[in-house]
């Protein structure tokens, strides 16, 4: 039971050396987000945001977004929609927050939370799931390269 | 002080490491519940918080009028992928030439 509570609300910081602006596109459009977020088009607009597969083909779900207030702060609904036994939990929800620092820095703050009733989702993003995104997106940013060629 | 630096400190205390251990088995934690957890004071345990929390180990975040504790796993996994994975890999790659030759005059 603990490490079900445990799972329920999940924080990840990341200091990125580029502009709020920048980190803002990279997490709202499908030509950035192909090339961090395990391939996946991801298009934001001020009311949803929809993920289709790599080449395009597949409807990856769409979720609605809560707030939309760029370059600071995006929030919307998570449904994983690239595996149907995940896809089949409850909505959760994720909060992007870019505050801009001393320097040419960034601190990227994502929380995943209500995530009670998605137990299966919540493991599966935990560990190297938005790790992998997040680090992959700092390289991306930091470099031009993507994580993994 | 780098970015690097930072975490290579604070998690070069044992209390401080055990504050990550209970973390990780349970996220969100007050400094109460933390508190209880260890032979310190009040004040010793906000201090190696602290500690982790510039270097972004861990993220405090409010709830309503808690104050929650969260484990940031991201800048170790910095430090595997910088330091870690490039020692190893060459390490395994070494052993794997070892066994190639070893079996070749085998």
């Amino acid at each position: 039971m603990t490490t079900m509570t445990a799972l329920t609300t999940q924080v990840y910081q990341v200091f990125i050396k580029a502009s709020p602006e920048r980190i803002w596109e990279a997490i709202t459009t499908p030509e950035f987000t192909t090339r961090y977020f395990h391939g996946a088009r991801i298009e934001v607009t001020p009311e949803w945001r929809r993920t289709t597969s790599p080449d395009g083909s597949e409807d990856w779900g769409e979720g609605a977004v809560l707030e939309f207030d760029p370059p600071r702060r995006l929030v919307h609904e998570w449904r994983s929609g690239y595996d149907p036994e995940l896809a089949a939990e409850e909505p959760s929800r994720v909060t992007w927050e870019i505050e801009p620092q001393d320097g040419a820095y960034s601190l990227l703050t994502v929380t995943h939370d209500q995530l009670e009733g998605a137990p299966k989702t919540a493991e599966s993003v935990a560990g190297t799931g938005w790790m992998m995104v997040l680090s992959g997106l700092k390289t991306l940013l930091e470099t031009g390269e993507p994580l993994s060629a | 002080m780098t970015d690097d630096d930072r975490v290579f400190k604070a998690l070069a205390d044992p209390t401080r490491r055990f504050l990550l251990d209970r973390l990780f088995a349970r996220d969100g934690r007050t400094l109460t519940e933390l508190e209880s957890e260890l032979e310190m004071t009040r004040f010793g345990v906000m201090k190696h918080l602290r500690v982790l929390e510039d270097a972004g180990l861990v993220v405090a975040r409010r709830s309503g009028r808690e104050k929650l504790h969260f484990l940031n796993p991201v800048p170790i996994r910095l430090i595997h992928d910088r330091w870690i994975d490039k020692y190893t890999e060459r390490h395994v790659s070494a052993l794997a030439d070892l066994k190639t030759e070893l079996e070749e005059t085998a």
